[in-house]
């Protein structure tokens, strides 16, 4: 039998959908996600079957939906509220970081926070310092939130599942790269069989998309398919390097990571977030504190700390790329 | 079977109303040639003039040859694939 495929973005509308068919207090927010559909098609189709009162378009004006998010959601609903380039949390930093995140610890467990915040993210399409950045570490960094990164559109749908099944705050952070839009193209490798029934992916265990025996290569989003896309490469020249991708950053399966290096010995970590400050090193601290021994070789590949060009060449030459990960396992051999 | 008993699926419907352009370009298959498709079921995504529209299979059975693939252009009224009928 050959399985029905999907686009990442339709695999989401999926999640959302059947989600808010079985339970009435669930319901989407954000700014043109009723009748435009989302801009990168995040709710394409859901207005026409829940309406307006369920499908809601914002003003623009973060700080206030986002509150009104975490309200509705301390009082028993369970929203959904979209950031719509992730680039834009700062004019609502309180309400994610010191509301959303905090109120449960806050209270005294008096009240949970389940709602779940979706956001685009990602560059390598000219769209400038302020609407490219990835900012996986800034989310992963502030306890209290969970942070879910799918990279195909299996992923995306069992995740999302989940997200908005779960009692406290989830981050999903969708790269728009992948959702398959006609006007920007994903690579090969997103788009993939996805079951029309409900189906949940457990937060904190990440996926080895690759199995290999030279090196670790760790990573997420977008980025897992451009390691897919080296490691075929590297396999030509008879490396034989692991993919994995960490699906969620918290919960973070450095379980799954170490196991991984102490077979290989050698650790690439890729990230599109900046490389200081980030998931690069805390990949690698995390290694070091349990399997130091196993350690061989370490390469990070990441963002450089600078602003996210818009020039179309100079954007290519800071994000990394297949052929930075190709060197990078070559360098760790 | 012949090849006359297969259903062309036609780049083809109310849409063609809205548009001005005749050429498109085909964005997504979310159906690979051998799967069983349903009447109605969006099995393609194709692109005019920047506006996305979904492309039904006109009836029950198995899509047995994409004429036209991911990234391929077409014209409206054009082949896009072949499905061929439960018998």
């Amino acid at each position: 039998m050959i399985d029905r495929e999907l686009t990442m973005s339709r695999a989401i509308v999926e999640a959302i959908g059947d989600e808010m068919r079985a339970n009435d207090e669930v319901f989407y927010m954000g700014e043109d996600v009723a009748d435009y559909g989302g801009i990168f098609d995040s709710t394409q189709g859901l207005l026409e079957e829940f309406g307006y009162d369920r499908i809601m378009d914002v003003p623009i004006s973060e700080t206030a939906y986002l509150g009104a998010a975490v309200g509705a959601a301390q009082q028993g609903m369970r929203p959904i509220a979209e950031l719509m380039f992730v680039d834009f949390f700062g004019v609502a930093m309180d309400q994610i970081y010191n509301q959303m995140a905090k109120n449960t610890y806050m209270s005294g467990s008096g009240v949970s926070v389940p709602m779940v915040l979706t956001t685009a993210v990602g560059g390598t399409y000219s769209d400038a310092a302020q609407h490219s950045q990835a900012l996986y570490g800034t989310f992963a960094h502030l306890p209290g939130m969970k942070v879910v990164v799918p990279s195909t559109a299996y992923d995306a749908k069992g995740l999302l599942h989940n997200a908005i099944r779960d009692d406290d705050p989830v981050v999903y952070m969708y790269h728009k790269r992948l959702m398959g839009l006609g006007w920007l193209p994903a690579p090969e490798g997103p788009k993939t069989p996805v079951p029309e029934e409900e189906y949940t992916i457990p937060f904190g265990k990440a996926d080895v998309k690759r199995e290999g025996a030279d090196a670790t290569v760790v990573t997420l989003g977008l980025h897992v398919h451009r390691a897919l896309d080296a490691a075929d490469a590297l396999a030509e020249e008879g490396i034989d390097a692991e993919v994995i991708d960490l699906r969620t950053l918290v919960p973070l399966d450095r379980e799954t990571v170490i196991g991984s290096v102490e077979k290989t010995g050698r650790l690439v970590v890729v990230d599109e977030d900046y490389r200081s400050f980030g998931l690069t090193g805390e990949i690698v601290s995390s290694v070091a504190d349990e399997a130091l021994a196993s350690l061989d070789a370490v390469e990070r590949v990441a963002m450089p700390d600078v602003p996210i060009p818009y020039a179309r060449e100079l954007e290519t030459e800071v994000m990394p790329s297949t052929g930075d990960i190709e060197a990078a396992v070559r360098n760790v051999q | 079977m012949s090849e006359d008993d297969r259903v062309a699926v036609v780049a083809d419907g109310e849409w063609t109303d809205d548009v001005d352009e005749e050429e498109g370009v085909v964005v997504n298959w979310f159906a690979k040639s051998g799967r069983r498709v349903t009447a109605g079921e969006s099995i393609c995504e194709v692109q005019v003039e920047k506006v996305s529209i979904d492309v039904p299979a006109p009836v029950d059975g198995e899509l047995v040859e994409i004429v036209r693939a991911e990234d391929d252009e077409f014209t409206i009224g054009d082949t896009l694939a072949w499905v061929r009928p439960e018998g």
